[in-house]
């Protein structure tokens, strides 16, 4: 088997999909690409069994169908020092010894069965809607640092998304802050909800972000497919029912605090660098005009307070908060005003953005305080 | 850092739990006074020289201290008051000392080099003890020499009540006549081998060529002989933040109780909690000891995330617990130890924490900050039988080692 193609060309698509490569793998044959010629395409596959990713290309030459698996990161390493050259590859039918010749030079090493590679999913009996690549994008991005990684709690590893015929909405939540991103303009026919994990998550947003396409996605109870442009990416669903997290909002919040965004993501910023290194908790201190943030970290005898000016409805109140959280949710926020509304101070913290641009979007963001013992 | 030529002070309160109760009760005076757990498995935790008298010592079982000295008053001993009075003098020693080691509950180091260039050093030491004489009402003595070792093994001479110099010159002839007992490295076994061997004084443990101790004691021989020669390079180390906090339970008669067990468990859990909660901490590691009767000791341990809640503490405590006790044979103690802790308050979960339960947690607390540690307690820590408490701690007769906790607060 023999085929010809861009340095260049194969390099970007290969790193389009490398990022699905484990380091760990339990089987030796996903530490590489499965590469699939028919005709004048070229498949090249990478998994790690719980997402499997592939992109198509066009090939310069190639002669006979065929499928050899080869060794990711050398074969990556090679192209990363090769000027846009074509590589020609040389693939043995018997042994699957790879050569590739590449201008002045000749380079060999041992590729491997492809039949041995794990078979990649296909849809059965699922259903579909499509999205905007850059609107997926963004509800990824916004969503995905919610996210937990215990491992005793699967579910809340991944992203719940959850479709109807009037919106399509993204939650994630750790149990102790929660992000629901909901989009308008993206409608499916049936009522349905799965669990996405977030390594393909972050796969698709990085990629996504370089172009404006539709993508679209297919589900069935096992597995989700997302089709864009010459990519293909399947991930198992977590398994699992999500918590439920519409119960958890809380929906009488009388004292609301209307700030500018990034004077307060910039004094949060200052005053918890004087937070305890271990838990970043740091204080809120509220009556009429005037927020005031502290934090303090006994054991080096430091100590922060700053004063900030807001718009506030309700009665004084205290509440702390790990800092963490509160940045980066406001980081996650583009507008410039946010309201965070409040009931008592063992309850959740609601951050709203304040007029959004975009009329199809409705954010809303959750974050659970700590226990103050006054 | 320069080590040998320094200004060490050592600082031991004289028979302290004594001391203490005969301050708040002065018809004990000059009468023997033993501290300690009065049950059948309690130990003598200090006892007053008169009752020294009688060959009683510390950590002598008390059945035996009892049978020296039948007539001396035994007190159950108030821990929350020696930690109360220790602080008093930790608070007066940090006013004055530049730098000071808090090494137990009645023992401090304090590094005084260079000021013997402003002050005197005896006569610092001197005034800094009778200050702390005069405000606490406690005899204390004193060593004042080169090191650690040398200081300790002085105050040790100085006792009761005196203080005793020992300078850089005078530092062998000091050590030498004394028994090798003095060294404080040097439990029953250690003098009854070198005891085997002839040694009796430090001047003879000093001659001991250092090869050879070692092939006897390993590394510990090498310290050894180095004390024995007045050899410590150890620093005063300036008192650091607590780094865990845990408590253990002997119990009178060796038990398979599993039920009873995993209660008192659940029990000792909700009581550091809540004197960790108290100080605003979070523990990122829980560790369960258990010891079988022949004293095989085990221990197991798992790093969770930051928590000081009851029920989150408790399911892990009991979780190690089971995995640990596999073995079907009598258990002489359990314990728990909370570590990693850093401060701050307990972060609120989304899902499992309930504004009810959040409530429930701050009102017991207010109650047990106000009323005490004991106050109010869960269902599953009160003795089972007895809604009362007192006969059944009769009859369970438990021995809270809270000695050891205090130790570490």
């Amino acid at each position: 088997m023999k085929f010809i193609v861009s340095s260049n060309l194969l390099l970007k698509n290969l790193q389009s999909i490398s990022g699905v490569l484990s380091s760990n793998n339990t089987l030796p044959i996903l530490d590489d690409f499965l590469f699939e010629i028919n005709e004048e395409t070229l498949k090249i596959t990478a998994s790690d069994l719980e997402t499997t990713m592939s992109v198509k290309i066009l090939l310069t030459m190639s002669e006979e169908k065929g499928i050899v698996a080869i060794p990711a990161k050398i074969l990556l390493d090679t192209l990363k020092t090769l000027p846009d050259i074509p590589v020609t590859f040389n693939i043995n039918d018997d042994n699957f010894a790879v050569e590739m010749l590449a201008g002045e030079g000749k380079y060999k090493l041992s590729g491997h069965n492809g039949e041995e590679y794990p078979v990649t999913p296909v849809v059965e009996g699922g259903y579909s809607f499509n999205i905007n690549s850059l609107t997926l994008a963004e509800a990824i991005a916004k969503t995905v640092f919610a996210a937990g990684n215990d491992e005793l709690r699967p579910v809340m590893s991944g992203v719940y998304l959850e479709m109807s015929e009037d919106q399509t909405s993204f939650v994630a939540t750790d149990a102790h802050k929660l992000v629901r991103y909901s989009r308008l303009d993206v409608k499916s026919d049936n009522e349905a909800s799965i669990i996405l994990p977030t390594k393909p998550l972050n796969q698709l947003k990085n990629i996504l972000t370089h172009n404006d396409i539709e993508v679209k996605i297919e589900y069935n109870n096992k597995n989700a497919f997302f089709s864009f442009g010459n990519v293909h990416l399947v991930c198992k669903l977590i398994e699992g029912k999500y918590p439920n997290y519409t119960a958890v909002i809380p929906i009488d919040n009388p004292n609301k605090l209307h700030i500018e965004r990034i004077p307060l993501l910039n004094s949060i910023k200052r005053v918890s660098i004087f937070a305890n290194q271990s838990t970043h908790q740091i204080r809120f201190k509220i009556s009429g005009k005037e927020l005031v943030l502290s934090a303090e970290d006994i054991d080096y005898s430091n100590e922060a307070r700053e004063r900030l000016n807001c718009n506030f409805e309700g009665e004084d109140m205290e509440i702390g908060f790990n800092s963490k959280f509160l940045q980066e949710m406001l980081n996650n926020t583009g507008t410039e005003e946010v309201i965070i509304e409040m009931s008592q101070p063992n309850r959740a913290g609601l951050l709203i953005p304040v007029d959004e641009e975009n009329q199809n979007v409705d954010i809303l963001m959750l974050v659970m305080p700590v226990m103050l013992n006054n | 850092m320069q080590t040998d030529n320094r200004t060490i002070v050592h600082l031991d309160l004289d028979t302290f739990f004594v001391s203490v109760e005969r301050l708040m009760n002065s018809s004990l005076v000059g009468k023997p006074v033993i501290i300690g757990g009065t049950s059948d498995r309690g130990v003598v935790a200090s006892c007053s020289y008169e009752a020294r008298q009688f060959g009683v010592s510390s950590a002598m079982p008390m059945k035996m201290a009892l049978n020296l000295c039948n007539d001396a008053i035994i007190i159950r001993g108030d821990m929350e008051q020696y930690s109360k009075y220790s602080r008093m003098v930790t608070d007066i020693i940090a006013e004055q000392a530049p730098v000071y080691e808090k090494a137990s509950i009645d023992e401090h180091y304090l590094d005084i080099t260079g000021m013997d260039r402003f002050f005197g050093s005896l006569k610092w030491t001197h005034e800094l003890r009778q200050r702390i004489i005069s405000q606490t009402g406690l005899p204390i003595s004193l060593g004042l020499s080169v090191n650690k070792t040398v200081s300790k093994i002085a105050t040790g001479e100085a006792k009761p009540n005196g203080e005793i110099q020992v300078e850089k010159q005078r530092v062998m002839p000091f050590l030498g006549p004394l028994s090798i007992r003095k060294i404080p490295m040097i439990g029953t076994k250690t003098f009854q081998l070198l005891r085997s061997m002839g040694v009796v004084n430090i001047h003879t443990l000093s001659m001991i060529p250092p090869e050879m101790m070692e092939k006897l004691m390993g590394k510990n021989g090498l310290d050894i002989w180095k004390k024995a020669n007045g050899i410590d390079h150890t620093p005063v180390v300036p008192y650091s933040e607590q780094k865990s906090i845990s408590t253990e339970t002997t119990f009178e008669q060796d038990t398979i109780e599993v039920v009873r067990m995993r209660e008192i468990l659940s029990s000792m859990v909700e009581k550091i909690a809540f004197q960790m909660r108290k100080k605003g901490k979070l523990t990122g590691c829980v560790t369960v000891k258990i010891r079988y009767s022949n004293f095989d000791t085990h221990t197991l341990q798992k790093t969770i995330p930051y928590t000081s809640f009851d029920h989150v503490l408790t399911k892990i405590a009991l979780e190690l617990f089971d995995k640990l006790y596999q073995r079907r044979m009598l258990i002489r103690l359990i314990g728990v130890r909370f570590s990693h802790l850093v401060s701050g308050m307990q972060q609120l979960n989304l899902f499992d924490d309930t504004p009810e339960m959040i409530n429930l947690y701050q009102a017991m607390d207010r109650i047990r900050l106000r009323f005490g540690a004991k106050a109010i307690r869960h269902a599953v820590s009160l003795m089972p039988g007895d809604a009362g408490g007192k006969a059944a701690a009769n009859k369970q007769k438990l021995l809270y080692r809270e000695l050891r906790d205090i130790d570490e607060l």
